[in-house]
Parts: structure tokens; sequence; C-alpha cells
């Protein structure tokens, strides 16, 4: 592209609200290159300070493939991915496995439509509960007690949320992108990545999850990273966003400053959205 | 009845053969197409121990099923991984192995010429009584392993290794480290098919090579398929089905003139593969239905327990 846009590397400090705190990752030179194609080229990028942040921009800007590099996924071609523990640690996320990823607190959402066909809306959820030390082939037992011990749990999702049958399986794609946010819900991530989460959701439920997101977030449980094109939810949630263009995060900021910007924004998404 | 204790026992080894692989392809989706490779490896390790190194019978099961379980965690630490064709290939390559093991390695296992007498582990005085009641021990660990699979697939552990059959990049997604609980299933698995194959050491007696090719591979699958690679009993009812038909009811008591009799293994691996492409076709679920619909009521009541 000729008119390519400054790389707005630093935040704008002076218009930003109080910082809420720490990063909980650090992306150091992070690329992807498939082929001679970079799709992600991240020179430093810290996430999680400010609670909830959005990542936007066009269709192919690279914000999946940015977040499945956070979770390890897809392995980067360069750079580190550090994660700091609320206890002050510092773990390096990349060379782990992906499932080492998770069990650190660092959990995605999908895009597109996942789902176990073999297990019902509970059985999935109590998968996402169950510790590791439940899970051995010789471990035949304690079915009964771990299904008490889960129940207040998934009742307080069944309440909130609307599946049409628990110990059914999840029927519509509602259900099932439905179920994939619950399932990481479950976990109680430290830090939640929400890739489309109101694409194919009812407006009744996508307002119930980022509710929930909300809550938890205030709270100080979690901070949340949101891939969105519905840019409403984005100005009205967010506190912080990143803006993504050509595998470059270009712009970042309060909604406010993000709107502002209009040569970008129209560049991108359009004068209507703005 | 005496000409019924060498095929029952061989039903039994099937049926414990056919709950293992439940276990890895109805359960946890490893497409195992060297079921007798492990079992062979069992039988071999455990009768040399025996015959040539002069074991005890039990010590010599343990350790089969040790060697087994530790080749095959080796194997499935190579190729689970990769997806359900290289695996299906590498164990079919591994269980030819095996076979060619059995032969080339004549100093050890008697190559093409064979090995014998694995005698039966134990003796209650009486050849006939002694038979009957190592069928009796055959038939009693089948029924572990049908219990083992049907317990296993109610608790956490199950769901997780359905979970990895579903969609492991999900299961991994959720924190779950997959290829470690693959490795450690497959490997525990294939051992206990080591321990069935020691076990089977003694019914067979004396071990030719022959009894490592891949029919009792084929055998398995086949029943399994037949009667429902996600259903429990699938491979119990298979194997009666296939085996149960053929080995004890035609050979025993239908009259077959002589000059068919040689026709008579040709006929049926025909007839198991008219069926097998038969359920396919209309029951690809097995004759014992899709676990689907029926495992949701389950689920429900062990909920409200």
């Amino acid at each position: 592209m000729s008119a390519a846009p400054t790389r707005t590397d630093s935040t704008p400090p002076a218009a930003l609200p109080a910082r809420t705190g720490e990063p909980v990752l650090t992306l150091t030179d992070v690329t992807k290159r498939y082929g001679g194609r970079t799709v992600v080229d991240v020179p430093r990028l810290e996430l999680g300070r400010h609670g909830i942040e959005g990542l936007i921009g066009p269709n192919g800007a690279g914000k999946t493939t940015l977040m499945k590099l956070v979770t390890q996924a897809v392995a980067p071609t360069t750079g580190t991915v550090v994660h700091h523990a609320a206890d002050g640690g510092e773990r390096r996320l990349s060379g782990m496995s992906a499932d080492a990823v998770a069990r650190m607190g660092v959990v995605k959402s999908n895009q597109v439509i996942q789902d176990f066909d073999s297990l019902t809306i509970r059985e999935s959820m109590l998968l996402a509960l169950a510790a590791s030390r439940r899970e051995r082939f010789f471990s035949l037992f304690g079915e009964r007690a771990f299904r008490r011990e889960s129940e207040a749990t998934i009742d307080t999702y069944l309440e909130r949320f609307g599946f049409a049958d628990p110990d059914g399986h999840a029927g519509s794609a509602g259900e099932k992108k439905l179920l994939d946010i619950v399932r990481c819900l479950l976990l109680r991530p430290s830090f939640l990545l929400l890739d489309e989460p109101t694409a194919g959701l009812p407006q009744a439920e996508t307002d119930k999850v980022m509710e929930l997101v909300r809550e938890r977030t205030a709270a100080g449980e979690m901070s949340v990273l949101i891939i969105e094109h519905d840019l409403d939810l984005i100005w009205d949630t967010c506190a912080h966003v990143h803006f993504m263009a050509e595998g470059q995060v270009v712009l970042q900021g309060t909604p406010a400053e993000v709107r502002a910007d209009a040569t970008l924004a129209e560049k991108y998404l359009g004068t209507s959205h703005v | 009845m005496d000409a019924l204790i060498f095929p029952l026992s061989t039903l039994a080894i099937i049926v414990c053969l056919g709950a293992l692989l439940h276990l890895q392809f109805g359960q946890a989706g490893i497409v195992n197409f060297g079921v007798v490779g492990f079992s062979g490896l069992g039988m071999y390790l455990t009768a040399i121990l025996v015959i040539e190194a002069e074991q005890p019978f039990g010590l010599a099961l343990v350790i089969a099923t040790v060697v087994t379980g530790l080749v095959a965690a080796a194997l499935g630490w190579l190729i689970l991984d990769l997806d359900n064709e290289a695996v299906l290939v590498a164990t079919l390559a591994f269980a030819t192995i095996v076979w060619h093991l059995s032969t080339t390695e004549d100093q050890l296992t008697g190559g093409v010429v064979g090995l014998g007498t694995v005698p039966l582990p134990f003796d209650l005085g009486d050849y006939r009584a002694t038979t009957l009641a190592y069928l009796g021990v055959l038939v009693a660990i089948a029924a572990a392993l049908v219990l083992y699979a049907r317990q296993v697939s109610r608790v956490p552990y199950g769901r997780l290794i359905r979970s990895i059959q579903d969609n492991e990049p999900l299961a991994r997604s959720l924190g779950k480290p997959t290829f470690r609980h693959k490795v450690v299933f497959f490997a525990v698995t294939c051992a206990l098919m080591g321990t069935i194959g020691g076990l089977d050491a003694a019914v067979q007696q004396f071990l030719v090579p022959r009894l490592l090719l891949a029919d009792t591979t084929f055998v398995v699958w086949i029943a399994l398929i037949l009667g429902g690679r996600t259903r429990v009993l699938g491979a119990f009812f298979g194997a009666l089905l296939t085996v149960g038909l053929f080995d004890i009811v035609v050979e025993q008591y239908v009259e077959v003139p002589r000059e068919y009799s040689l026709l008579l293994p040709d006929l049926q691996l025909m007839a198991f593969g008219m069926v097998l492409m038969l359920v396919i076709l209309f029951r690809p679920a097995g004759l014992l239905g899709d676990g689907r619909k029926r495992r949701a009521p389950g689920a429900a009541k062990g909920a409200s327990a």
C-alpha cells in the first residue's frame, strides 16, 4: 500500500485514562510468515493493561492469527510472547505447547464453530472443569462427587444462558458458539481472547456474555481481548483499542482516540462506522 | 463339550482384543491396525521366556506386558501426532515387522518350524479341568475389560479421550495435554494386548509365525465394526457373530462335505467382507446402533444422582 499508515508503537500517553495495571502479555518482535507472505509483524505489543481491550481491523489484517500466536495454536516465526502472572512471575509462552498455555490461564474462544460431537452440553462443561488429577486412565471412580462439586458452577451458567437441553447435544450454531465461550469461562482464565464472540449468537445471548465478561473483568479476575466487527460493542465495552491492518498494529488508544483518527478509520472501515 | 474349550478360549481372546480396540479406536479414535503386532509380541515374548529362559509363566507374562507397553509407548510417541491414515499404516507396518521377526529370529522363535510347547500356567491334575479353568480365567478377563471400558466412558477420563477423538485442537485449547494422554493410553492398552497375546500363547500351546498374520487384526476389526465401535459390547456381539458363528457353530455342528471343507476359510473371509460392506452401507455405527442418542439419557441419570 502506498499510503501506509505510520506505526504508533507506543500508545499516546497523555490522553489515556488511568492505567489500570501492568500488562498481562508482552509480545516482542512477533512475526508470522507463510512462505514469503508476512501475515503478522508486531515489534512490540502489550495486552491486558486495561481490562477489556478491543482488536479491530479489516478482514485479513491478521487479528485471529495474532491471537493464535499468543495461545501458541500457531507457532510464531520469530519473537517472544511473555506472560506476566499476578504473582509477578514471568513465563515465556512462545515455545510452550498450546495446552500448557491454556493451563497458564491464557484461553481463546473460537471464531469458527468448534464442538465435541460426542459430548452433551453438560459433559462438555464437565470436561472443561475436570482437573488433570481426575483425568487418568485408572481414575474410574469419583464421578458422582465430581458432578456434585461441579453442579453449582454449571447451574449458574445454565441459568444465565439459554441452552435448550443441557443433557442433549448443542444443536444450533448459536448454541455451539455459546458453549464454546462458556467452556473458556469455566476455565477461569486470567487472560481471555474472544474471537468474534457475537458472530452467530443471538443478541440476547451476546448481551449476557458481555455482561458476564464485564463483571469478571471489573472484579479483577481476568483481562480480555476482543476481536469484533460490531464496532458499537467495541466502543461501548473496551477501555483500549488496538487497530490492526496488514499484519501490523497501526494504531492504539482509547475508543475515542481511535474513532477520532478519521483518515485511518475511513480508509479501512468506511465512514459509516465512525 | 471338550472340543468347544479351544474355540471358546479363542473367542474370549478375540473379545478381549476387541474391547481393547474399542478403547483405542471407539473411544480415543486411535486407528490401530496392528493389533496382532502387539498381541503377537506379547505372545512370543511370553513363550520365549517360558520355554527358552525357563521362567515361570506369571513372571514371563508380566515382563512381556511391560516390554510390549514400552515398545508401544515408543511407537506411539513417534506416530500419534500424525493423522489417522499415517497411524493406520504405521501400526500395520509394525505388526508386519513383528511377524517378520518371528520368522527370521529363528534361534529364539523357532522360525517357521514353530515354538512349543507353552504349558498352561497352572495344573489342576486333570487336563480337561485345567483347560476349562483357564477358559474361565479368560472369560473373567474379557468381562473385566468390558467393565473397564463401560466405567471409563462415564468418568472424566472417558470424556477426555472422547474429546480427543472428536476435536483434538479444541481439547488442547482447554488445557488438555492430548498428545501425552494419547501416548499413555495407547501404551497401556497395547500392553494389555500383549498380556492377552501372552495368555493366548498358552491356549495355542504351539506357536508358529502364521499366528501373527494380519488375520487376527482383521477379525478383531470386523467384530468391532460389526458390533459398533462406540459401544462397549460391540466387540462382544461382533465376535459372537464372526468367530462364534464360523469357528464354533459352522465348524463344530454343520456337516460340510469333505471337498468343501478346504473352501471354508475362504468362504468365511468372503462372508466377513460382505457383512462388513453391508454394515458400513446400512448401519455405519454398527449393529448396536449409534451411541449418540443413547448416551444422553445416561448422562442425565448420572447428573441427577
